[in-house]
């Protein structure tokens, strides 16, 4: 049985970072990696080679407007919206990484094997509509993330942050896993579209849904609000992330919220929502939990001294901002979270990549050890400014529309209470991202600091810089070009995800 | 409980949802990592118990066996990165009592 060229077309994209992640342990088998360079050297030139091929197959297929499907797998507009997506932000980590994982003089091909995994799990989660596809993509992306957050394995932290993960990480795939059981029992179809034209079938004749469907589709969320890390099913986010390498958490808040809201997308309001009353209440369920989660995440954020700590509830809320666009539930809404999250990975690699570029490690991420850096690197210092203004929703930077547009659909759809809420809620987000900035510019590194700068100077860190500048310019752009942006990239892949269910 | 004995659908439902429930407070209760993950794999198990009785209901559908088969496969994985997460936890603090990882916290 062997593959067509249409359906291996649909399967290439991933097929190229799943070889070159199985490729990748051959080259770590070698002990001395520590100490020969051009054999890391070589396994970092194999990982962006396989992500870039990926990427450029992506892109090929989407000025094409080729959709091909093989068997479950659905490369549609949608799909290849995510593929770029996690490409993208898979080649800035993997470039971040190299600088990163020199500084902790902890070099593993196995991580850039593991980050590929996890890449092609992401892909396969958000280009499928049956559940046994996409509870395998949500395994394959959660399991070797869980081992990259533990990767320095010296740090006590990072094998801490990485056991917690674990731990719950394994507890929402067991209620995911229930839940698509439950629907499959209920319906006796495994795919999502299926799922939902059996149980509106069910549903019409009585107008009341049985309680099974109600359970398995609540399981189902949770699994999904889990990786999107909303609240209350946040409490991993902070301690993953700090314990995780600074790429590798970058990676992890912008790509596993990206699919699993793109997933979220596929599930709940196309295809569970086919039923009337499931939609509606999932859609009752957001509103609540979006507003927790906004207000949860930038309450907490402001008291941390941590950075990184800051990041991840900053993460948090922005999952908050993100949701509601499920809230407004129109084809704008979605098409404005879409874009929010294209800015959303510009803006967050370029955080997460400040602290990589100033060679911050192990727990010197506190707000004191950013003093004074901005003005002894301008040009790192002021991309990295941009990223912290977009996340503070600053315009004219693509944070700004990205929350303008979402904030204009639920004004429009009626939800004003909520909208209110978001606009306070990133007001507050001000706070703690402007004191980013003041300790960038406006502080004089402390005696202790300049001590530890001369005891131990940081490693260069020459490519971590530049993603941060291209994550600045990304940026920009989702700023001053966010018409062209919106019109051919984000437009045609949400249209995508209605054309499939007709 | 005639169900169990007769093997119908109510009675592996009830089993599933059982065990189910028991490991997912297995994970929050207990205090030891490795009972959290025995906790986990229940969870795991119950939802396979559940699929194959709808599996069988529906006359032994094929779609339904096939997920069982991919969630052991999972599972597996699953146990390999937990124990090596277990090992490597322990050799820092040599104990696995979850409430001693307190590392991280603000």
């Amino acid at each position: 049985m062997n593959p067509s060229m249409s359906e291996f077309a649909a399967l290439l994209p991933l097929l190229l970072p799943a070889t070159a992640a199985c490729l990748l342990p051959i080259a770590a088998l070698d002990r001395d990696q520590a100490s020969q360079k051009w054999i890391r050297g070589a396994m970092f030139l194999i990982t962006l080679l396989a992500l870039g091929a990926s990427f450029y197959y992506l892109t090929k297929l989407w000025s094409a407007g080729l959709q091909p499907t093989y068997g479950q797998l659905r490369m549609d507009r949608l799909a290849q919206f995510a593929g770029i997506f996690v490409t993208v932000c898979g080649s800035l980590a993997a470039l971040q990484c190299w600088d990163h994982l020199h500084q902790e003089g902890f070099f593993k091909g196995e991580t850039l094997s593991l980050l590929l995994f996890s890449v092609t799990g992401m892909m396969l989660f958000a280009s499928t509509t049956n559940l046994l596809v996409m509870f395998l993509g949500l395994e394959l992306l959660s399991l070797p993330l869980y081992a990259l957050t533990a990767t320095v394995r010296e740090r006590p932290e990072a094998v801490e942050g990485g056991m917690k993960y674990f731990i719950t990480g394994a507890v929402a795939a067991a209620c995911f896993l229930m839940g698509s059981v439950l629907l499959y029992g209920l319906t006796g179809s495994l795919d999502l579209n299926g799922i939902g034209a059996q149980a509106l079938a069910m549903t019409s004749a009585s107008g009341a849904v049985d309680p099974l469907l109600l359970a398995g589709s609540a399981l189902l969320l949770m699994g999904f609000l889990f990786k999107v890390s909303a609240a209350p099913f946040h409490q991993w986010t902070p301690d993953a992330y700090e314990g995780a390498p600074h790429p590798i958490a970058g990676f992890m808040s912008v790509a596993t919220k990206g699919v699993a809201i793109i997933a979220l997308l596929r599930a709940f309001p196309v295809a569970l929502g086919q039923v009337p009353v499931l939609g509606a209440k999932a859609q009752a369920a957001l509103a609540v939990l979006a507003a927790l989660t906004m207000v949860v995440g930038n309450l907490t954020a402001l008291s941390q001294n941590s950075v990184k700590r800051m990041l991840a509830y900053s993460s948090i809320s922005h999952a908050g901002y993100l949701l509601l666009g499920f809230v407004a539930g129109t084809d704008r809404a979605y098409s404005a979270m879409l874009f929010y999250l294209v800015v959303y990975l510009a803006m967050n690699m370029g955080a997460f990549g400040l602290l990589t570029a100033l060679g911050l490690v192990g727990d010197r991420t506190t707000y004191a050890d950013l003093r004074g850096a901005g003005w002894k690197r301008p040009s790192l210092g002021i991309a990295a400014g941009l990223c912290f203004l977009s996340l503070a929703g600053i315009p004219p930077t693509g944070g700004f529309y990205g929350k303008y547009m979402l904030f204009k659909e639920l004004i429009g759809t009626g939800h004003v209470a909520l909208a209110i809420l978001g606009v306070l809620a990133s007001l507050v987000s001000v706070y703690y991202y402007l004191r980013v900035l003041v300790a960038l510019f406006l502080e004089k590194p402390t005696e202790r600091q300049e001590r530890d700068d001369a005891e131990r100077p940081a490693v260069e860190a020459p490519l971590a810089g530049a993603t941060v500048l291209v994550c600045a310019v990304l940026v920009l752009a989702g700023g001053f070009v966010q018409g062209p942006l919106m019109d051919k990239f984000v437009q045609p892949a949400m249209e995508s995800a209605r054309a499939f269910l007709r | 409980m005639e169900g169990l004995v007769t093997g119908n659908l109510q009675g592996y439902l009830a089993v599933g949802f059982l065990l189910f429930v028991v490991g997912l407070c297995t994970v929050l209760v207990r205090r030891t990592l490795l009972m959290q993950f025995m906790g986990i794999e229940l969870m795991l198990n119950a939802a396979n118990i559940v699929l194959l009785a709808f599996a069988r209901a529906r006359g032994n559908d094929v779609q339904g066996t096939i997920f069982y088969l991919f969630i052991i496969g999972v599972a597996a994985c699953e146990a390999a990165v937990g124990l090596a997460l277990v090992i490597a936890f322990h050799r820092h603090r040599q104990t696995t009592d979850a409430d001693r990882a307190d590392l991280l916290k603000q």
